[in-house]
């Protein structure tokens, strides 16, 4: 087994030597996660518009519901979703399972609620004024939907930062769903679990150095977003 | 409907839960005409002016703006096109006062149109100096100029007012008068509730009191006494 210092000074050479395995990886993560995100950030923000703005029956339920959502752990998502893609489940016939299309859906159902839940909070923030003031200044609803998502943009980002970091680090869906195949499924969460059970640190530090790095520069994005904030011209 | 007449509200009813704030509300607002409301917290000025403006549904009554009996969605959306109202506290988004003013302007317009009308609004409202500012960092008379400013850019057929000058200095109360009258000679209605309307006098050509959820006609700027009652007590000072 390699020390510490020997796995560390490996992974940066794996990193800055262009590893063509290891970068095929993190682009397959980055793949699936961006699309994963990019399909639940629409409805979820749609949601937490409802949330706010709509009166109907059933509305606290269904907030409750995406609260409870927020803490179910991955890998029950996952096994519901495997349950349900699996060749004897409902959608068996879809033949998604140990596909990217299916991690991308694990990757959805794991971010929404965290979509909604933060972003109905980032509404609630932005005083009701805006709809109406936005409304009275002849905006029609969708020019003032997109004024009150301006009013709320730093905790939406904030949002969409949390979502994000958290599908991309997740293991328990992708593992399950994807199946951990290798140039196909193999994400970064998956192959460091992997990598570390066989006792092989090297990659697992690389890909966990890339998850830093990422996770810095995303906070660092919404730092110099926030800063900038005021005025908007 | 008469020529003369921009809206005609008859008998529109409005509950919050137990609560009947408006009763019978019946009212004709004639162009270019400034109406004052008046009447206690509570009495329901600000949920009329709501109506009026096309931001709250009434539960029952007529409110015709030309168009005669028509489903509220329609007549919502007549109320939004036809008023603009304005918060007792107004409203900024985030942004520049430039930003601010450049929201009220249709989008056909072009480049050099907008600007051009941007312009214009701030020298009407005196708001060139603090054109960069940000609106959330503005003073109470600097932000009713700005809403101010956006209502003469949208040029609505009617204004509704909460409580314009509340919480105003005597310098921003008569800037607001001014810029208010400038904006009635430009034909545009004007409703207002005030609780304290003898500074706006000038302006208002109606006095209504919202009585029990009913409008009532009264004199204009006609000073109630006091009894007693209201008087506050005296202090006592102990050594």
């Amino acid at each position: 087994m390699e020390s510490l210092s020997e796995s560390t000074v490996n992974a940066l050479a794996l990193l800055f030597s262009g590893n063509a395995e290891l970068w095929e990886i993190i682009g397959i993560s980055f793949r699936v996660s961006f699309i994963a995100i990019t399909v639940a950030v629409p409805p979820a923000l749609m949601t937490a518009f409802a949330l706010t703005y709509l009166h109907f029956p059933g509305r606290r339920l269904l907030i409750s519901i995406n609260s409870t959502l927020l803490s179910v752990p991955a890998v029950v998502v996952g096994l519901t979703l495997y349950i349900l893609l699996s060749r004897q489940g409902p959608l068996g016939e879809w033949k998604l399972l140990f596909t990217q299309t299916a991690m991308v859906l694990g990757q959805i159902a794991l971010s929404f609620p965290i979509l909604a839940a933060m972003g109905h909070a980032a509404l609630q923030g932005v005083d009701r004024r805006a709809w109406e003031t936005a409304r009275t200044l002849g905006a029609g609803p969708l020019r003032a939907f997109s004024t009150v998502i301006r009013e709320a943009r730093f905790g939406l980002m904030a949002a969409l930062l949390a979502a994000f970091g958290r599908i991309i680090a997740e293991v328990g869906a992708s593992m399950m769903l994807g199946g951990n195949i290798l140039h196909y499924t193999r994400n970064i969460p998956t192959a460091i679990a992997l990598e570390t059970s066989k006792g092989e640190f090297s990659q697992g530090i690389a890909l966990g150095i890339v998850l830093l790095v990422l996770a810095f520069t995303l906070n660092a994005l919404l730092q110099n977003f926030q800063g900038r904030g005021h005025p908007v011209s | 409907m008469k020529d003369d007449i921009l809206l005609t509200v008859r008998s529109v009813k409005k509950r919050f839960g137990r609560r009947e704030v408006l009763r019978e509300i019946e009212l004709d607002l004639k162009s270019g005409h400034c109406l004052q409301l008046g009447g206690p917290n509570g009495a329901g000025k600000t949920t009329l002016l709501r109506i009026l403006s096309g931001l709250e549904r009434p539960d029952q009554g007529l409110i015709d703006c030309g168009d005669g009996r028509i489903a509220w969605k329609r007549i919502r959306r007549r109320l939004l096109e036809q008023t603009l109202y304005l918060h007792q506290q107004p409203y900024m988004f985030d942004g520049t006062v430039r930003y601010n003013l450049a929201y009220a302007l249709p989008n056909r317009l072009s480049a050099n149109e907008r600007e051009e009308r941007i312009k214009q609004a701030m020298d009407w409202a005196g708001l060139e100096p603090i054109r960069n500012t940000s609106a959330k960092e503005l003073s109470g008379g600097e932000r009713q100029r700005v809403s101010l400013a956006r209502a003469w850019l949208r040029q609505p057929r009617m204004l509704m007012l909460d409580e314009p000058t509340a919480n105003l200095d005597r310098e921003s109360r008569r800037r607001t008068l001014n810029l208010l009258t400038s904006l009635k000679e430009t034909g545009m209605s004007l409703v207002l509730a005030s609780h304290d309307p003898l500074h706006l006098s000038t302006l208002i050509d109606r006095c209504l009191l919202l009585h029990e959820g009913r409008l009532v006609e009264t004199e204009p700027f006609k000073i109630m006494p006091l009894s007693p009652s209201h008087l506050p007590s005296p202090m006592r000072f102990t050594a």
